[in-house]
């Protein structure tokens, strides 16, 4: 029996909302239900993917295939240890996102829903293509629901913010489509075949000069969406502006594309160019963290606190990809899932007091924890793993990923370990300022705790946030063999890359298959000279 | 094959414009209607003669006239698009007081003229086939005659289309000074066997690439194309952006391509001043597009953009890709032109980009649909214009030319811009008055549906077409 999972957990997301264009847009709780049960069936569906997952082979696993417009554009999709934890962690907070805009979304609920859903079919699409002209169909398709969600949804600035994020998003994404090109017609004139599959482009070597082009318009676009300073302006706009729906998908989600671009295309792509760029791209990690954390310190608005604190962690995270070993990597993309959760989680928290409160400033609030003591210990939860307590998810991610970091360099992990002092600092501040003390906001005495809706989707996310800060291990075996894989096969390449330049002027791209050719006939050559001396 | 076939399709068309013309006069202005139901009925048959002869090489006049399937294929999609604007057209000429039985008369003595225009390969011929298309737009253009604005675009259409017409009879006459031949076939083989090309040639090559540097709209040629669009009525814009363009690239394929393929030593110059051109054409097609607030205003300097986009595909040699851009062009553009006169009711057009606040929530249909149009021409995947740029630029890139690619993309970011401000307009900002419109409008949404399908299944299955495309552009090898 083959059922095609991973093309139902893609296009039912998408089919729900073809299903809701047909509902009448005055039947908000019908609309309401459907588009929630339509992802928690996406979830329950993609939990089958964890369960089937095999965790002993780097191959891509649930692998379909097929034929779509020709000229090396086909429909190839599938996961590894890599991307299977990113679609999951989608899945799983899209049920949590609607729930969270039950009630804060009252006007055009459809479109608000349809467009929800739109997205999800985008995000997973991308974490889940091996083709790289569908993947960067999604990439791009995805730009256009989340062009809505900020500028119809959001806040009062929410049209320069949405232009702004969509501008800066494309700009990346349209060099990438060019690097894309070179790459096809380089691959078609070394071997006359048409292919977007990137199983194909991982085979070839790139003469350096064309890799850091190309590396440099991929790796701007993944920085982009990263975001890695200086492209990061974007961000802490979309954030502040966006519904609370479209924050925690952007922080939770959008974000790890950039990071799951670097894994999956350009480290792979161009390990060479990587080299070059590496100490460039290790400082501007660490500008921001350090930036990101200090910048959050002195925000005067919960959300753009949050979003700084962002492209703090996400700095952390790239930190440990550039390092390129097993805990690192690991490291990068458990932190990636926790960070998913515990920064989704501080946001869905600023929405749940900006739905009472209706500001987002620091200093209107104060001594919430009085009126709202449950709420208070669910934000106090999601504060600590965001800091990385131990025994939280956060804490796990963190080490893994410092620890990688120090057996590359010592001074890099030092400097590192800053995002979580800093984190610590600017959240327990924040957590002061706005739950403790006494309550001067009048306001703030009418504040009513969590209700059953709000529980319910905070409940999961602290199951998580506990398991794996106890019990990293279920996660970390299924990613081991696609990591260890990605470490080879970039040290493979390199290796392969050196042996070729010694030996002659390269031409713009080798197959690996021929280089092998050419070793073993000149071993023949070298036996045959041997024997020659020896008669 | 010499057959009398080769002509069946057009005279089927002036046959039906001189029908309608004559059948006017005696028809009551209510019922002017039916003419654009024989319109139709003529069209449909005429596309029935198309379709049998594919893959037939009929041609008539020694071969002065014939149809292959390049020219089958154009002249397939001039009858679509002639067929989409007939619809658009129906309500708005009674909406707005153009009810004149001359306008579909005049609408099919166009296509006329784009069928005789693609279907030769004598320059005299395509000549006269660009005077009958370009009388037909002068008058065409200047239909709303209370307007002050449409008899100026009338004017100055006609003023500079002279202009135009005169560089491309004076380029043909240096061409054939030099060449002895107006065939085109004959000429490249004149520059291929003989010692190269003569500053003479030259001269004339590059003024007949002026003469319909002016119909396809690209800078520096462009001038006359807002002020025309934005005057004309808004139908006959819709198709001025789409038929004349689309002939344009089909008479410059069988032009340049030949030549840039086979004349490669001594093509630089033509090949530098194309280049030249498909940059100012993006790049000053777009930017001037970002301070306009008139929608029609937009789509004209969104159409001289495009015009830079399928430069690229010609300096390219990608004929399919070339081909696919049209078609795919043709459906996005007339769906945006036909959203825009959606907004119309009695007497009064809505054409700021104020009038579209919050349209996308009142009239969702409209919105949705306009949005996707704009999407597409944007360049936005899954639509038909992200696949037809793709296949543009990596053919561009194909032939090592990577900076002018990324100037296109660069280009089509800022054009990303202004189809996205008609979209905060709709979606985004609260209306400050009322606009109320005429939806009692069956054949354009008939048009926004057959445009929104073209668009969607061109960008996401769009095997079929590019299969036919392909049979089509062999015609030129």
């Amino acid at each position: 029996m083959n059922i095609p999972v991973l093309s139902i957990i893609t296009f039912l997301p998408l089919a729900g909302a073809i299903l809701l264009i047909f509902i009448h847009k005055d039947r908000k709780e019908l609309i309401r239900y459907v588009a929630l049960g339509v992802v928690l069936i996406t979830f329950l569906v993609s939990l089958t993917l964890y369960f089937n997952f095999n965790a002993q082979t780097s191959d891509p696993q649930f692998v379909e295939k097929g034929a779509w417009i020709g000229y090396g554009i086909n429909y190839h999709i599938g996961i590894d240890g890599i991307s299977l934890f990113l679609v999951l962690l989608t899945t799983f907070l899209m049920p949590i996102i609607i729930l969270s805009s039950w009630t804060y979304i009252q006007k055009r609920v459809k479109e608000y829903l349809i467009f929800m859903l739109i997205l999800e079919t985008g995000i997973i699409g991308v974490f889940v293509s091996l083709n790289l002209f569908l993947f960067y169909v999604f990439w791009e398709a995805m730009l256009i629901p989340m062009y809505f969600l900020i500028g119809v949804w959001g806040g009062r600035r929410r049209i320069y913010a949405t232009i702004k994020y969509v501008l800066f998003t494309m700009f990346g994404s349209l060099l990438m489509l060019v690097a894309i090109f070179v790459l096809y017609s380089i691959f078609y004139k070394a071997t006359g075949t048409y292919s977007f599959n990137i199983f194909d482009y991982y085979k070839i070597i790139l003469n350096p000069q064309v890799q850091v082009w190309l590396f440099l318009a991929f790796a701007l676009a993944f920085a982009i969406k990263v975001p890695m300073f200086p492209f990061h302006t974007w961000l802490p706009d979309a954030h502040v502006e966006a519904p609370t729906a479209g924050s925690v998908i952007l922080a939770a989600v959008l974000l790890k594309m950039g990071a799951y671009g670097f894994l999956r295309f350009a480290i792979p792509l161009f390990p060479d160019a990587l080299e070059k760029f590496l100490p460039v791209l290790v400082i501007l990690c660490l500008i921001g963290i350090i930036y990101g954390g200090l910048m959050a310190l002195i925000q005067k608005d919960v959300k753009s606190l949050v979003a700084y604190s962002s492209v703090s962690h996400m700095g952390l995270i790239m930190l440990a990809i550039f390092a390129l070993n097993v805990e690192a990597l690991e490291g990068a993309i458990y932190q990636m899932l926790s960070h998913g959760l515990s920064t989704g989680a501080l946001f869905l928290c600023v929405g749940v007091l900006y739905e009472r409160a209706h500001t987002r400033l620091i200093k209107d609030y104060g001594g919430v924890s009085k009126q709202m003591p449950v709420f208070s210990a669910f934000f106090l939860i999601f504060m600590l793993s965001s800091i990385g307590l131990p025994g939280l998810n956060g804490f796990v991610g963190e080490v893994l990923c410092i620890f990688g970091v120090f057996k590359t360099s010592k001074i890099l992990a030092i400097l590192g370990v800053t995002t979580v002092i800093l984190a610590a600092a600017y959240l327990l501040w924040m957590f002061q300022r706005v739950m403790q003390g006494p309550i001067e906001n009048e306001k703030i005495f009418s504040f009513k705790d969590l209700n059953k809706r709000e529980i319910i989707y905070f409940v999961p996310i602290v199951i998580m946030v506990f398991w794996m800060g106890i019990y990293p291990k279920p996660f970390l075996r299924k990613m081991d063999a696609s990591v260890t894989h990605l470490i080879n096969q970039v040290k493979k390449k390199g290796a392969v890359f050196t042996r070729v330049q010694k030996e002659e002027n390269i031409p713009s791209v080798v197959d690996i298959k021929k280089i092998g050719d050419k070793e073993t006939n000149k071993k023949k050559d070298a036996n045959k000279e041997k024997e020659e001396e020896v008669k | 094959m010499n057959s009398f076939s080769a002509l069946i399709p057009l005279l089927i068309i002036v046959f039906a414009s001189l029908c309608i013309m004559i059948l006017e006069a005696f028809l009551k202005k209510e019922n002017k209607d039916y003419l654009a139901y024989i319109s139709i009925i003529f069209l449909v048959v005429c596309g029935f003669f198309l379709v049998r002869a594919w893959n037939k090489d009929f041609s008539y006049f020694n071969g002065n006239l014939f149809l292959d399937n390049l020219s089958l294929f154009f002249s397939f999609i001039f009858l679509i698009t002639t067929f989409l604007v007939i619809l658009i057209s129906m309500k708005y000429i009674s909406l707005q007081g153009v009810n004149c039985g001359e306008y579909y008369s005049l609408l099919l003595l166009a296509l006329s003229g784009m069928l005789i225009m693609v279907s030769s390969g004598d320059l005299l011929v395509i000549f006269l086939g660009l005077e009958v298309l370009s009388i037909s737009s002068y008058s065409l253009a200047g239909l709303r005659r209370k307007e002050e604005k449409s008899s100026e675009a009338a004017i100055k259409y006609f003023l500079l289309g002279c202009f135009a017409s005169a560089f491309l009879v004076y380029g043909i006459a240096l061409l054939y000074g030099a060449t002895y031949s107006t065939d085109i076939a004959l000429i490249i083989n004149h520059f291929q066997s003989g010692e190269g090309l003569g500053l003479m040639a030259l001269i004339g090559l590059g003024m007949v690439v002026i003469g319909f540097g002016f119909k396809i709209a690209v800078v520096p040629f462009h001038m006359w194309t807002p002020d025309v669009y934005e005057g004309a009525p808004t139908p006959i814009t819709a198709f001025f952006s789409v038929g004349p363009k689309a002939v344009g690239f089909a008479v410059l394929l069988r032009v340049l391509y030949p030549y840039l393929k086979n004349v490669q030593d001594s093509s630089q110059a033509i090949f530098l001043l194309l280049c030249i051109i498909s940059v100012l054409t993006m790049v000053v097609g777009n930017l001037i597009a970002l301070r306009q607030t008139n929608l029609k205003r937009i789509l004209a300097y969104s159409s001289i953009a495009h015009a830079g986009y399928l430069l690229i595909a010609i300096l390219a040699q990608d004929n399919a890709s070339l081909v696919f851009y049209l078609t795919v062009y043709i459906f996005m553009n007339i769906g945006a032109f036909a959203a825009v006169i959606a907004l119309g009711k009695k007497d009064k057009e809505y054409l700021e980009l104020e009038d579209y606040a919050g349209i996308g929530f009142k009239y969702p249909w409209i919105g949705a649909t306009f949005s996707v149009f704009l999407f597409s021409l944007a360049g936005f995947p899954p639509t038909g214009g992200f696949l037809a740029k793709f296949y543009i630029f990596s053919a561009a890139v194909r032939q090592d030319l990577v900076p002018l690619v990324i100037i296109g993309v660069l280009a089509s970011l800022i054009s990303v811009f202004y189809y996205l401000r008609i979209i905060v307009y709709m979606y985004m900002k609260e209306p400050s008055y009322e606009v109320d419109i005429n939806i009692d409008n069956p054949g354009l949404f008939l048009v926004l549906f057959l445009c929104l399908y073209g668009v969607l299944q061109l960008g996401i299955f769009p095997g079929n077409v590019l299969i036919l495309i392909k049979q089509a552009v062999t015609a030129l090898l």
